[in-house]
């Protein structure tokens, strides 16, 4: 059953005056263990459908099912967003910020402290429960992201680009574990990428989006098994696949 | 320096912590004597100005004999000392307890923000001097209309600063709160005010100053004591030298004022060193 359905989905903005489609008329549907990379240039609106689904913006026209119930105006409470960056308070600790989505549920304090303290041991953070995110490097802050967005048990997991400002170490890292995570807690995810690897390494189904207007070029399944190796054959193919597809689009980008 | 375990490498943790310790420091360490510098010089100079004779000894007395003042005037210096200071506290304490909740609504809603800007503008052009006659026409002479110039002075840098640092919280943030479903009253406590305190806080610095300085005008006027009283007395006595010692304490206080707001940030906002630089 699918458990995320987008149906026609577009959204319009206006800049200085000027309407732009930013989605065009987008349909996907994510089931329950499902893990889909949204990937594109910049630009081709894979941000912005994510922010939808998130229901961080309404949609222009169509509509966001997640669970059957409509997404308007605020998160579904069984959904939860991990950023990119700057998505941690600064002024809390590794602890309440893992502890923040808790306590807006109105979570009881012994029980939002277990809660958080099994997260934080999850991706290893523990030990480091009192330190402030800017003392934390760059792999780690994503871990508490991570950490904080999954204590709700989420059954959607919304990423936006969170291994983007990562460098290429770290994010393999960061890939591997979230894969590890995903073993542990089960859940649809929805993880906006402009990596290719980072998307066959991922997905069960890349879904590939061209810019100008924002649309699905085309959605590619991965059949490759688990753990998957970057230097394959098969996995080199399907990114000369993937390059092939959004060849048009880097050079359009390029030239801007 | 922090420890970090091998498996989890940080390299940008390093810098931040080295940071944090100099922070620590620094308020302590011998370069904030370099501040008395000026102080010094501005010492001799007025020695030597009195020692030339240009002046008569009776309008500009000698740094000994204000500092004489200090040791026999002692008591009446501490009462009208403590009479301002105690009314600054009490005002600038008000305009925080008002101002900064004020300004949290304000920046979070835009409709208020609408409402209240053209009033907030022309509110705090005006000079609290102006207000004096109609304090006093108000509240009579004495505590309550020294206070209440206080606080309007104190009020307005304060609610300017906490919109200011509300508006300028990272949009990141706010949408984080929002996917979490926090409610407003958890936004403002948990987000905004936290976000806007270094913001706060130096508009408590302004709020401090210019209480201060409304403390000492108003005094001169709407009440029979405190500094500003003081130094007007001095002067119908022709006492020149209490003058002196009266604007020392002014300047000596404002300082104090100043470095008391500078430690409260240094505590509160300790999340913030290595994000940012010190002002």
């Amino acid at each position: 059953m699918n458990f995320l359905s987008i149906r026609d989905v577009s959204k319009v903005y206006e800049r200085r005056g000027v309407p732009m489609l930013a989605v065009d008329s987008v349909n996907l549907t994510v089931a329950h263990d499902e893990l889909i990379c949204l990937l594109g240039v910049s630009g081709c609106g894979k941000s912005t459908l994510l922010q939808m689904v998130a229901g961080l913006e309404d949609p222009t026209e169509g509509e966001v099912l997640i669970d059957g119930c409509l997404v308007s105006g605020q998160t579904h409470p069984e959904a939860s967003v991990v950023f990119q960056e700057h998505g941690l308070f600064p002024w809390m600790t590794v602890f309440d910020n893992v502890a923040f989505n808790l306590k807006a549920r109105g979570t009881r304090r012994d029980e939002r402290q277990r809660i958080a303290a099994e997260f934080i041991d999850l991706v290893g953070l523990t030990g480091f429960e009192t330190r402030y995110p800017h003392e934390l490097s760059g792999g780690m802050r994503q871990r508490v992201g991570i950490a904080r967005a999954m204590t709700t048990r989420p059954k959607l997991l919304l990423m936006d680009e969170p291994f983007g400002a990562l460098d290429a170490q770290t994010r393999a890292v960061m890939q591997t574990e979230l894969l590890r995570l995903l073993e542990i807690h089960p859940s649809a995810v929805l993880f906006v990428t402009h990596g290719v690897n980072e998307a066959i390494l991922l997905a069960d189904r890349v879904v590939i989006m061209s810019p100008r207007p924002g649309r699905i070029r085309k959605i590619m399944d991965i059949d490759l098994q688990r753990p998957r190796d970057p230097t394959s054959a098969e996995f080199t193919a399907l990114v000369r696949a993937v390059l092939d597809e959004i060849h048009d689009d880097i050079s359009f980008v390029a030239k801007q | 320096m922090v420890s970090m375990p091998n498996t989890i490498s940080t390299p940008s943790a390093q810098p931040s912590a080295s940071t944090r310790q100099k922070a620590k420091t620094r308020p302590f360490s011998s370069s904030a004597l370099l501040g008395l510098i000026p102080i010094v010089l501005l010492l001799i100079a007025w020695e030597l100005a009195t020692r030339s004779g240009g002046y008569s000894s009776v309008l500009l007395p000698s740094p000994s004999a204000v500092a004489i003042v200090f040791v026999r005037d002692w008591s009446d210096l501490a009462r009208h000392t403590g009479a301002s200071v105690s009314r600054v506290i009490i005002g600038v304490s008000l305009a925080f307890l008002t101002a900064t909740p004020l300004g949290l609504l304000i920046g979070r809603f835009p409709v208020l923000d609408r409402i209240m800007d053209w009033s907030v503008q022309i509110f705090r052009s005006f000079p609290i001097i102006a207000l004096i006659p109609l304090a006093i026409l108000f509240f009579g002479i004495g505590e309550r209309p020294a206070i209440i110039l206080i606080w309007i002075a104190a009020f307005w840098p304060l609610l300017i600063s906490t919109i200011f640092g509300v508006k300028n919280v990272e949009r990141t943030l706010m949408k984080a709160a929002k996917v979490a479903n926090a409610s407003n009253a958890l936004i403002l406590r948990d987000i905004l005010l936290p976000s806007a305190l270094p913001s706060i806080l130096t508009g408590l610095r302004l709020s401090i100053g210019a209480g201060w300085l409304t403390v000492v005008t108003a005094e001169m006027m709407a009440v029979k004591s405190g500094l500003g009283y003081l130094i007007m007395y001095a002067q119908v006595i022709f006492r020149p030298d209490l003058i002196i010692a009266g604007i020392l304490i002014i300047g000596a206080i404002g300082l104090m004022f100043d470095q008391c707001v500078r430690i409260a940030r240094k505590r509160f906002c300790r999340w913030q060193e290595g994000l940012v630089q010190e002002s």
